[in-house]
């Protein structure tokens, strides 16, 4: 991954939604993908609040990686991330009140995610600016394609409703809003999605040969 | 380790935290102000739904629960008394829960209003819904109680955030009530020995 000059921008973008998805694949930062995902609304506002962190720390990291000594950069890695939350936090408080009030506690959670440190340590720290860029929009569009599938499924199963409407009539499966069904949503879509990999990557390998 | 490396960390240490330092007091200086203002516009707006009714609501003076500084005030339609609004806090799952609650004449909730929490997302923040809030109209001191069944006679706790229902119904709501009848009632013995002597 080293020799990021080769691999096209796009690939990148693929990679974080696909090969390296952070929910899907890394398992990384299942908690939040629990916590916030029984309603779509709150699933996608977090999966935005997350991709746009994750470019910003990426790119800020990447642009300081000369100077930052190898020795200390974690504590340098989690300012650099708390700093862009509080920042993202304090002036989504003064200027988007509204979609603070509904975003404003998921916000805070980000410093916490395991997501967005391991892509500084194991991308943003080697690479140049722009390809730790369109990582960071990669695996910040990953986490947001995750947590909108997860939560679709959880809304729609436990409240029967969808971003707040309700489509049923009905609540089929109240567990899926608990936190016992945040387990159950992400392990099933986690299986569903690799095994759909694996035969798509096998089609595609037969192909190919 | 040598000697270099621990100047060269140290320095690398300091730099990097005296600029991110900077920055957030440069962000947080310019954004307060708005935050602040933000915040005043915002509870003054929620005083005023809250009692749509009142043409005038004066701040009555200041309580404190859970060590927190609360306000209580009274709503007026020209120069009647038509209910009593108070702050209150309530301990939840994950944070204080600050409500304003309307209540009539007879101290009867007429409305309540979440102001601010940190309850878990998705599942304590259900407290905000207009289903759960919509419970307390018309719910007196007797019937501020968290059950767990279908009712409508007491407050229904919302599936899966019991802790933050009972935070809001019986904490914050009931303690806020309690306060202000006790409040009014003081003052009202107050004004009746005034008027006397």
């Amino acid at each position: 991954m080293a020799q990021t000059s080769r691999v096209s921008y796009l690939d990148l973008i693929k990679n974080g939604i696909f090969k390296e998805n952070t929910i899907f694949k890394l398992a990384l930062s299942l908690c939040p993908s629990i916590a916030v995902t029984n309603n779509l609304r709150n699933g996608v506002l977090m999966g935005i609040a997350v991709l746009f962190v994750q470019v910003m720390v990426n790119t800020t990291i990447s642009s300081m990686r000369n100077f930052i000594h190898p020795r200390i950069r974690l504590p340098i890695f989690m300012l650099i991330i708390s700093g862009w939350v509080t920042i993202t936090d304090m002036t989504m408080a003064a200027f988007a009140r509204e979609a603070y009030k509904q975003m404003g506690l998921y916000i805070q959670l980000i410093v916490a995610f395991a997501s967005i440190l391991a892509r500084a340590e194991m991308f943003a720290s080697k690479n140049k600016i722009a390809p730790s860029m369109f990582d960071g929009i990669g695996m910040g569009l990953g986490f947001l394609f995750a947590l909108t599938i997860i939560s679709f499924f959880r809304e729609l199963l436990g409240k029967g409703s969808l971003w707040g409407f309700p489509i049923i009539n009905a609540k089929p499966l109240l567990i899926m809003i608990l936190p016992a069904g945040g387990f159950f949503a992400v392990g099933i879509l986690m299986g569903f999605f690799n095994w759909m990999e694996k035969r798509f990557s096998k089609k595609s390998a037969n192909i190919s040969h | 380790m040598t000697g270099k490396d621990i100047v060269k960390i140290t320095l690398n240490l300091v730099v990097v935290y005296l600029i991110g330092g900077l920055i957030l007091a440069v962000v947080y200086a310019r954004t307060s102000p708005i935050m602040f203002k933000n915040a005043i516009i915002e509870k003054e707006a929620a005083l005023k739904k809250l009692m749509p009714d009142a043409d005038k609501i004066e701040k009555m003076g200041d309580w404190y629960i859970h060590e927190k500084h609360s306000e209580y005030f009274v709503a007026k339609k020209g120069d009647n008394v038509i209910g009593y609004i108070v702050q209150s806090f309530g301990k939840g799952y994950s944070s204080y829960i600050d409500t304003l609650i309307a209540v009539d004449n007879d101290f009867k909730v007429q409305r309540i209003n979440i102001l601010g929490h940190a309850e878990t997302p998705g599942l304590g923040d259900e407290i905000e819904a207009d289903n759960f809030i919509n419970q307390f109209k018309g719910k007196d001191m007797e019937h501020l109680k968290v059950l767990k069944t279908d009712t409508t006679e007491y407050i229904q706790a919302i599936s899966g955030a019991t802790i933050s229902s009972r935070a809001v119904a019986e904490d914050a709501v009931k303690n806020g009530v309690d306060f202000l009848i006790k409040a009014i009632k003081e003052r009202g013995a107050k004004h009746g020995a005034d008027k006397q002597s």
